[in-house]
């Protein structure tokens, strides 16, 4: 057989991926997780002393917390395979892939496995968010030296 | 199924279309008429809120506004021309303008406060709350 031959084949087998199906899904199951993220923030605004500037850090390391919870207990890989980038995209999506890359080498001992592997996905997203954060705390520092903007 | 989700949704979805009347609340330990007048007048000409309350409580004046869901990010000129609009009227008082959700929230709990010493302490405390950033 020849590899035109196998290719049109394959594309006669092949079911058509439902695109718009799942973006309505990645769309929904994603504004779910944000509205219950809204929540959060109005939890922590109403029953403690956060403000709108300083509500973010507490949101964000609930909503970690509770993905790494639903990661442990198995649910969050059913939700991924259902919403797909609806929920890999929010932050939930960041502590699956820590939990789950724990998960996954935990057999091959906590040092050397877990602890050698936690990381092998976020680490990347810590590494970029801390680099670029210093190095755009920089440019400002210059533009506040400079005089051309303020704190 | 579809049937029921629409019934549940549609009532929901164009709630959000309902009450479009500006809520403004004003509280004053003296009950002053004349700055209740004025703090409305220069809430009800901004077209960018939707609701706001004033407390004045000896030379502190606390102004918490809600900007429209769709200015959010409008937040902080609303704040910059609200605070000039009440310096200028208010002068002899400390202004504060927050677009912020906590400090509305607040206010309004302090509008139903009887004990002056009380809201003066809390108004203090969420003044020192708006300029934290950590």
């Amino acid at each position: 057989m020849q590899q035109e031959q196998y290719k049109n084949l394959e594309q006669q087998v092949t079911p058509p991926t439902p695109y718009l199906k799942n973006a309505l899904k990645a769309f929904f199951v994603g504004g779910i997780i944000c509205t219950i993220g809204h929540a959060i923030t109005y939890f922590y605004i109403i029953f403690f002393d956060f403000t709108e500037n300083t509500v973010g850090n507490p949101t964000v390391s609930t909503m970690i917390f509770l993905s790494m919870l639903l990661t442990g207990f198995g649910l969050y890989t059913k939700l991924g395979q259902f919403a797909g980038a609806g929920s890999a995209v929010p932050v939930t999506g960041f502590g699956n892939a820590v939990i789950s890359a724990a998960i996954e080498h935990r057999t091959e001992g906590i040092v050397l496995g877990v602890g050698g592997n936690i990381f092998k996905l976020a680490g990347s997203v810590i590494l970029f968010g801390v680099a670029s954060a210093f190095f755009i705390s920089l440019i400002k520092l210059i533009l506040v030296t400079i005089g051309v903007v303020q704190w | 199924m579809k049937k029921i989700v629409f019934f549940f949704f549609v009532p929901l979805l164009l709630a959000g279309c309902s009450g479009n009347d500006k809520t403004i609340e004003v509280y004053d330990v003296l009950d002053d008429a004349e700055k209740r007048v004025e703090v409305r007048e220069i809430l009800d000409s901004n077209e960018d809120i939707y609701s706001g309350t004033a407390i004045f409580v000896n030379n502190d004046l606390l102004v918490a506004v809600q900007a429209k869901p769709w200015l959010d990010y409008k937040k902080g000129k609303i704040e910059k021309e609200l605070t000039n609009q009440f310096e200028e009227q208010f002068s002899q008082f400390d202004v504060l303008v927050s677009a912020d959700y906590k400090l509305y929230w607040e206010a309004n709990k302090l509008l139903n406060e009887e004990d002056s010493k009380k809201v003066e302490d809390q108004v203090k405390k969420l003044k020192e709350l708006e300029k934290e950033e950590t």
